[in-house]
């Protein structure tokens, strides 16, 4: 008896799901989603490399890129903690699902500071 | 001649009523379970995606054995909806069931044998009413002739209040409803998978739901027996009683077969069989 | 002549998504052994530990399971933390005890569901999953992640949650409760489910004992062992009483469960009450150097976590004992004799996660 309250309740309320595809899920401004970088302030440290558990962020100095495996990163966010520059952060939104394996390549206007000692090399 | 106009119109319509039935049966208890659910048409999709796939059988004879399954739905059908011989339409019925035992059991999946056993033991459970309703409803026309009781202008859910409770129960049984969806479920999260139809994919499974729906009209229309002396009571009835079995199907859990068999039997003695003396005798005194 | 046949039950079957293989020799419906086979998807984590520094090693832990994801990530910051003599901040023990209840409670509501769809009770475990949902949305909020929280971190909590956020899930949490009370009642009085759960899977106080259950299989049997009761984190504060049902049979466990459900709710309040303010995280400096066992409960019992440094930044050894482990002696105890309609329900009434048991 107690179920047929519940089950005509329930069909007399809207539904609890969403018509997925079609209407988009809204995420919470602290979801996990996916690592975006501002290439902006990078500098190319590797900190992020050696901490990534699972080796998804690859830096390549003399290439002046950072990239990411998006399917091998498991959005755990620990990049974003170690980040000295503060310039990797956390997107609400999910990878999409995709049927092959994709890296993001991002080209980072890093220039190393010269020999000479001075402040900050601005970014390009 | 309306007879078999009647039975043409049903071997053409019912797949169609069935697969909408079904498609609304879905959203229903999508909704009761407080989701969207599918689209209306959703099982007519199946449908056609389940002919398009490839046919895998495990042996020859499994589709022989389905197609026999499916005929002998459709003769039951036909028979009913041209007046015939209620007694016959359970029969033929009770033999398309066999038939899809045989299918299951032909395979060797150990859960499509599990799935033919327990189909076996539900025809049990299910046997003894049927019989009582043809029965009950041979009293007041004196005929096992669908048309003759159809004719019948009396309401005879009142003189069997008994015998229709009955057949609704084993209904559940008869659409594979919870708490009766031992043998095979809507849904395969079962112990024996999706039992007697486990070893069914494709066409052949195409075959299993078409029956399936052709078996839903024949049951409806046997619910309509009881309230056909007045169509405009006996259609809104009809449905209420499908939703009803919509609403037990949503708030049962699946029982085991001993529980299944022992309550069919107990209320097709009690409920059935007593409404049936009752009736008798009182017919007999000129009531 | 005996009619025996063989049904293969696992790991590809629908009723259990777990690969555990067990070989059910059935007579016509009577089953009269169950013989288990593992190693389907053993992982090699434990290993792992001499690969990973011992800090990225949280996210390993945390992902020997997919649902009790949050209490092993803490169970395994708990003992390297004891190793390297560390003390939390209070904030931090309390937001963990927050977090590792609500991990129970979803848990509990997922095995709601799923012992609803093992007798075929497909409304109620939609509902059950339903009610799991909005938990899952409370710890989207506040970690980050939805099963896999990744908010545990040697030395505190990756992230902290705003007084005004924690009174607002306090009342979010109330409304739950209210709307789970109409699941639950169906649980404990449904007529159809009673005949499902009511008798099935004895399991003797002994016996539970002897074959060393833990979590809610053992307090089914009327056991009282609860490792919250050791005092760890918050639960050093908080009184922790036992949930013991005498039943020892499945309906004792599931009402073992949702009782926990309420007494988690309970918890939570309290912890909500008594959030001290205050740092969430210390710098962690220096590498573990020594062993220690840390016990905590899980939602499916309790858990044991070994670890032992050697003065690197890799462990030497780690090693994980998980409650489904220790469940699956006293599981196949109770599937001889049962009847093959309930094999399921009993397989779900421990809970099982053989992912967790094979790491």
């Amino acid at each position: 008896m107690k179920m047929t309250y519940v089950a005509l309740k329930s069909l007399f309320s809207s539904p609890a799901t969403a018509n997925y595809p079609a209407e988009p899920k809204t995420y919470y401004p602290g979801t996990r989603g996916h690592i975006v970088l501002e290439v902006s302030t990078c500098t190319l440290c590797k900190i992020c490399e050696i901490r990534c558990p699972t080796g998804a962020i690859q830096v390549d100095r003399e290439g002046k890129a950072w990239s990411i495996e998006r399917m091998k990163c498991i959005q755990c966010g620990f990049c974003v903690d170690s980040c000295p520059r503060k310039c990797l952060s956390n997107d609400p939104q999910y990878t999409s699902p995709a049927s092959e394996k994709i890296t993001d390549r991002l080209d980072v206007p890093y220039e190393p500071p010269k020999r000479k000692p001075k402040p900050e090399t601005p970014p390009a | 001649m309306s007879g078999w106009l009647s039975a043409i119109l049903y071997i053409l319509l019912a797949p169609v009523a069935g697969g909408l039935i079904a498609g609304i049966d879905r959203k229903l208890t999508a909704r009761m379970q407080r989701r969207i659910g599918p689209p209306i048409f959703q099982p007519f999709y199946d449908l056609f995606k389940l002919i398009d796939k490839e046919n895998v059988i495990v042996n020859l004879y499994q589709n022989l054995y389905l197609t026999g399954f499916l005929v002998f739905n459709i003769v039951a059908g036909t028979l009913f909806f041209a007046g015939g011989d209620l007694l016959l339409v359970i029969f033929a019925l009770a033999l398309s069931g066999i038939f899809l035992v045989l299918g299951a059991a032909s395979a060797t999946s150990p859960y499509s044998h599990i799935g033919a056993e327990r189909e076996l033991i539900q025809m049990m459970a299910c046997e003894p009413m049927l019989l009582i309703a043809a029965m009950g409803l041979y009293l007041l026309p004196h005929s096992f002739q669908v048309r003759d009781i159809l004719a019948v202008d009396k309401p005879l859910f009142l003189y069997l209040p008994g015998i229709l409770f009955g057949l609704l129960y084993i209904l559940t049984i008869k659409l594979r409803k919870s708490p009766f969806d031992l043998s095979t479920s809507h849904h395969a999260h079962q112990e024996i998978v999706k039992g007697i139809t486990t070893e069914f994919s494709g066409p052949a499974l195409a075959v299993v739901e078409l029956a399936h729906w052709y078996e839903t009209i024949l049951i409806l229309g046997m619910i309509y027996l009881f309230f056909a002396w007045n169509p405009w009571v006996a259609v809104p009835a009809t449905i209420g009683l499908y939703l009803a079995e919509i609403l037990v199907d949503n708030t049962n859990a699946r029982l085991t077969w001993r529980w299944t068999v022992t309550s069919s039997w107990l209320i097709a003695a009690v409920a059935g069989a007593g409404n049936l003396i009752v009736l008798f005798y009182f017919l007999k005194a000129g009531f | 002549m005996s009619n025996r046949t063989i049904i293969p039950f696992g790991p590809q079957h629908p009723v259990l998504p777990e690969p555990i293989h067990l070989d059910l020799v059935v007579e016509d419906e009577r089953v009269i052994e169950a013989i288990p086979s593992f190693g389907f998807i053993h992982r090699g984590l434990e290993r792992l530990v001499e690969k990973k520094d011992f800090q990225e090693f949280t996210f390993v832990a945390e992902r020997v399971c997919g649902i009790c994801s949050f209490i092993h990530g803490m169970g395994y910051c708990q003992a390297v933390e004891r190793v390297m003599g560390i003390t939390l901040p209070p904030r931090a023990d309390y937001l963990r005890t927050f977090w590792a209840e609500l991990s129970r409670i979803h848990s509990h509501l997922l095995w709601m569901g799923l012992v609803a769809d093992a007798f075929g009770f497909e409304n109620l475990f939609m509902n059950s999953w339903r009610i799991r949902e909005n938990i899952l949305d409370i710890v989207e909020e506040t970690t980050g992640g939805r099963v896999i929280f990744g908010a545990a971190k040697i030395g505190g909590t990756r992230r902290d949650v705003t007084n005004d956020k924690l009174k607002e899930i306090g009342r979010t949490l109330k409304t739950i409760e209210a709307e789970l009370h109409a699941i639950t009642d169906v649980f404990e009085q449904d007529y159809s489910v009673q005949q499902r759960l009511r008798g099935i899977g004895i399991l003797s106080r002994e016996d539970a004992f002897d074959l060393g259950a833990v979590g809610p299989t053992l307090r089914g049997s009327g056991e009282p062992m609860d490792a919250r009761c050791e005092g760890y984190a918050a639960y050093r504060d908080i009184e922790v009483e036992p949930i013991v049902e005498s039943d020892c049979d499945s309906y004792a466990r599931c009402m073992v469960r949702i009782r926990e459900i309420y007494q988690s709710f309970d918890i939570i309040r309290q912890v909500l009450c008594r959030m001290p303010d205050g740092e969430t995280e210390i710098k962690v400096k220096g590498y573990p150097n020594g062993e220690h066992f840390a016990r905590l409960e899980q939602p499916r019992g309790e858990v044991l976590y070994y670890v032992k440094g050697n003065g690197t930044k890799h462990l030497d050894r780690f090693r994980v004992r998980t409650p489904t482990f220790a469940n699956i002696p006293p599981l196949l105890k109770m599937l001889q004799g049962c009847d093959l309609p309930d094999v399921p329900v009993i397989v779900l009434t421990i809970d099982p996660c053989i992912s967790c048991a094979e790491r």
